[in-house]
């Protein structure tokens, strides 16, 4: 079964965005979270990285994201909250536990594990969008003129592993088909022999990489210039998230703390700052064609003439 | 001498002078003294059984050896006049294609497009150039629709077509191609050596292409060459090369030759057509129209397997479809059934679901205790002793069925690729042929992909033996001990030496589904030589062909 997260090509506006376009986009929502503690601009980050997901057609990508994202916000939760001790308001008081010494668990703590939680989700959807909606081989053509082995290695490195994939769900189903009375198969014996075959894979696809010429000292390829008519628009969302993040921290959108206690802000800063940021979710909407009124009437005219003959 | 003088076709696209190769730390070598040479536009296949030197001789051929592999060689090889044992595969990149057997390693962009224009790219041409040559070749080879597709949603075929285009775009003078079309079902086997036929008549592209599955291919060639034991044991016509097959190595014949030979008809041919033309010219156009018998069911014991109203739906990541669509099916004890019909028709998700890989999503699907062999028999093999996948009296029974008990101290690893399929059925069949668990059915998913007839032969014996009165599974109740073999082919050839039953399947449901002799008799693309030649229903092998021409002499 194809992964979730595997470019799935769509002749829509942030999978035809070139990639400049698409990761300055969503590394704009990244940025916000990284620059942000404040709950609510992290739900509008979240809000928006799903919101693009969502847009751009990667419903699975985003499910599974969200999932393992909010896995990973619960582990950080439970663990601030056992390993930080800071805060005013005491829900528990746990006693003494080997290596952690007095283990007192408060509000403040577990709402400072949910902001950084909230923040890792963020990170996850927007990584996920980006690898179901973002052309890799896009993407290594532009880092080719940087790194053209680099590029390369990682080229390799994205072809095998779905490859590995693969060759690990057939090497499971025949460990189901094997008889009763056939020896069972460990885990041991079976990591073997899927290295074994990834290494023979790998020989394969080096192999081939070879025959296309990759051994040639050819002169660099030029490429074209790789643009999209949505381009203008990812890149003009980002700047307008990343202005309005900057300028909402200097007008003190930031005026959330958990130490000793407790303070959310929900000035008109912070309000407004995470506005922008959610509604930039929407940027990956498909616009319907619209015809002009005269393009209209000669398309009328054209039919009358139809019906007429 | 020029690039232009090479172009116009002044140097053979091949030519190779005594060569001789033995990969690294191998007992014996792969190639002695190989003499040949291909002309520009030439179309040549390399006919001979497994291990003779052919995939061999075509690394050689495209610098894969010994730049890639090692080992020692001597001799001259020459591509479109470069020394291809001095250059590496990368500068011959440009002169020779090469496409192996498996698609799926032979693909290393994410897109279809990328993969295409990736030669060109590596090569330094400007992306104006390698636009017009993506749009080229992708026209070509029919498959513009597959440019903006990822590789990884591609089937067998389209794959094999994207690693062609691929292999073709750079406009190489020669274009090498080992058993391209063992993964692919007849229709698209056919198309690609047409389409390949096509492109050496209009590119003049010469084709050295070595095929097991003679009779798909022997037409479309102007020359074969047969190796046998890594030197070359006959190069000349394709007519000369029947004759000589006929009494050199009757393994190479292909069905329609067979037909003849024992019809004692002259000269043998070398396709359908030729075929005809031969009984046409001889008065023979209608045999005698044998009407086809149906087989009334000769195991009225419970079946072995029964599928009712079956739907099984598969998630394959961007979209979930339905794969059988409501099959009904019975086969009992006894029965040797093909199951056959195009890439994606349902014939793996059919058996895997008999085995218990998928679950139903409507209808049932009743069945005993089924041994699988899906189509990597190398999935099975995880211990570096024979014994030690199979340990005790039951593993000794598995290995005595599929007679292989005298290698039981072997490693798999050394084992032929026939004895290693063998081991991975009796792995499979291991604790299931004594009292109460005997196989109930069964299953081969695509176990003839690169085998010579020889070792078809091989797999039509073994596959008798199990169907057949298994008396060394339980010597006391014969009956009790058949079991229904059920294998998933494209081979029509192997389906009509093994089969009494076909099940053509279509898209998810059984289309045609009676006597093997009918249904490969009925059609085109799943019929066999024999039944493309003379026509006639119920005539599927050499055999019964030359039986039918007998009765018409008579």
């Amino acid at each position: 079964m194809k992964s979730a997260f595997a470019y799935q090509p769509r002749p829509w506006p942030l999978q035809s965005a070139s990639p400049g376009a698409a990761i300055a986009y969503l590394g704009a929502i990244v940025a916000v979270a990284f620059l942000y503690s404040n709950p609510l601009v992290l739900i509008a980050a979240g809000v928006a990285a799903v919101a693009a997901g969502l847009l751009a057609g990667a419903r699975r990508a985003v499910a599974l994201a969200l999932k393992m994202g909010l896995a990973l916000a619960l582990l950080i939760v439970v663990v601030n909250a056992l390993v930080v001790s800071r805060g005013e308001t005491v829900l528990a008081r746990l006693g003494e536990w080997p290596l952690l010494g007095q283990v007192d668990v408060t509000l403040e703590a577990i709402v400072a594990g949910a902001s950084g939680g909230l923040r890792a989700a963020v990170a996850m959807v927007a990584a996920a969008v980006y690898s179901a909606c973002v052309d890799p081989d896009r993407v290594l053509r532009a880092l080719r003129p940087l790194a053209g082995r680099s590029a390369l290695t990682a080229t390799l490195v994205s072809r095998l592993v779905p490859v590995a994939a693969a060759d690990a769900a057939r090497l499971r189903d025949a460990a189901r088909l094997r008889g009763p009375g056939a020896a069972e198969v460990g885990k041991a014996p079976l990591a073997r022999r899927l290295l074994a075959g990834s290494l023979d894979r790998a020989v394969d696809v080096a192999a081939t990489l070879e025959l296309r010429g990759y051994s040639l000292d050819a002169p660099r390829a030029r490429n074209r210039r790789d643009r999209s008519r949505y381009d203008r628009r990812f890149y003009a969302i980002a700047a307008a998230v990343l202005a309005a993040a900057i300028a909402g921290k200097a007008l003190g959108a930031e005026d959330f703390q958990t130490y000793p206690s407790i303070e959310v802000g929900f000035g008109p800063a912070t309000l407004a700052v995470a506005a922008i940021v959610a509604l930039s979710g929407l940027a990956p909407l498909r616009r319907k064609g619209r015809v002009s009124s005269s393009s209209r009437i000669a398309r009328q005219s054209r039919h009358a003439e139809v019906a007429r003959v | 001498m020029s690039e232009l003088a090479i172009r116009r076709g002044a140097a053979p696209a091949l030519a190779v002078e005594g060569l001789g190769y033995a990969y690294p730390h191998a007992p014996v070598a792969a190639l002695r003294d190989v003499s040949l040479e291909v002309a520009p536009g030439e179309f040549v296949l390399l006919a001979g059984r497994s291990a003779s030197g052919k995939s061999t001789l075509l690394k050689a051929a495209c610098g894969l050896v010994p730049h890639f592999h090692g080992g020692e060689i001597e001799g001259e090889v020459r591509v479109a006049d470069l020394d291809a044992i001095a250059a590496g595969p990368g500068e011959l990149a440009a002169a020779v294609g090469y496409l192996a057997q498996d698609p799926e390693t032979q693909v290393v962009s994410t897109t279809v497009a990328a993969e295409i224009e990736l030669p060109l790219e590596m090569r330094g041409d400007e992306p104006h150039d390698r636009a017009r040559a993506v749009e080229e070749v992708a026209l070509a080879l029919a498959i513009p629709h597959l440019l903006g597709r990822t590789v990884d949603t591609l089937s067998g075929g389209e794959l094999q077509r994207v690693a062609l285009a691929a292999a073709l775009v750079t406009r190489p003078r020669l274009i090498l191609l080992d058993e391209p079309t063992s993964q692919l079902d007849p229709v698209a086997g056919d198309e690609l050596i047409w389409l390949l036929r096509r492109l050496n008549e209009e590119w003049g592209v010469a084709v050295l292409l070595a095929e097991h599955r003679l009779e798909r291919c022997l037409a479309a060639a102007d020359r074969v060459v047969a190796m046998e034991a890594g030197r070359v044991a006959f190069d000349g016509a394709p007519a000369e090369f029947l004759a000589w097959a006929q009494t050199a190595d009757p393994a190479l014949e292909t069905p329609a030759a067979r037909l003849f030979s024992l019809a004692g008809i002259e000269p043998l041919p070398v396709g359908v057509r030729d075929a005809r033309q031969t009984l046409r010219g001889m008065g023979i156009t209608h045999p005698p129209n044998r009407s086809s018998r149906r087989v009334r069911d000769p195991h009225p014991s419970d079946p072995a397997l029964e599928a009712k109203g079956l739907w099984v739906e598969l998630d394959r990541g961007d979209d979930v479809r339905d794969v059988l669509k409501g099959i009904d099916l019975t086969i009992r004890p006894g029965e040797r059934v093909a199951l056959m019909g195009r890439n994606g028709a349902g014939k793996s998700t059919l058996l895997r679901t008999a085995a218990g890989l998928h679950e139903p999503v409507a209808g049932k699907i009743e069945v005993g205790p089924v041994a699988l062999l899906t189509q990597n028999p190398g999935d099975y093999l995880v211990r570096e002793r024979v014994g030690d996948e199979l340990p005790g009296e039951e593993g000794l029974a598995a290995l005595r069925v599929v007679g292989l008990e005298e290698k039981i101290d072997a490693d798999p690893r050394d084992l032929s690729g026939g004895e290693r399929q063998r081991l991975a059925l009796a792995i499979a069949l291991a604790g299931r042929t004594e009292g109460e668990q005997l196989p109930g059915l069964v299953a081969l998913d695509e176990p003839t992909r690169g085998m010579d007839r020889a070792r078809k032969d091989e797999l039509v014996a073994l596959i008798g033996r199990l169907a057949g009165s298994v008396e060394f599974l339980s010597p006391g109740d014969k009956k009790s001990t058949r079991a229904a073999v059920v294998v998933a082919t494209h081979d029509v050839e192997f389906a009509s030496e093994f089969a009494d039953r076909v099940a053509l399947l279509g898209d998810g449901v059984v289309i045609a589904d009676g006597p093997t002799a009918e249904i490969l008799s009925g059609g085109w693309y799943f019929a066999t030589e024999v039944a493309r030649v003379l026509d006639l229903p119920g005539v599927v092998t050499p055999e019964q062909g030359a039986a039918a021409l007998a009765e018409e002499e008579r």
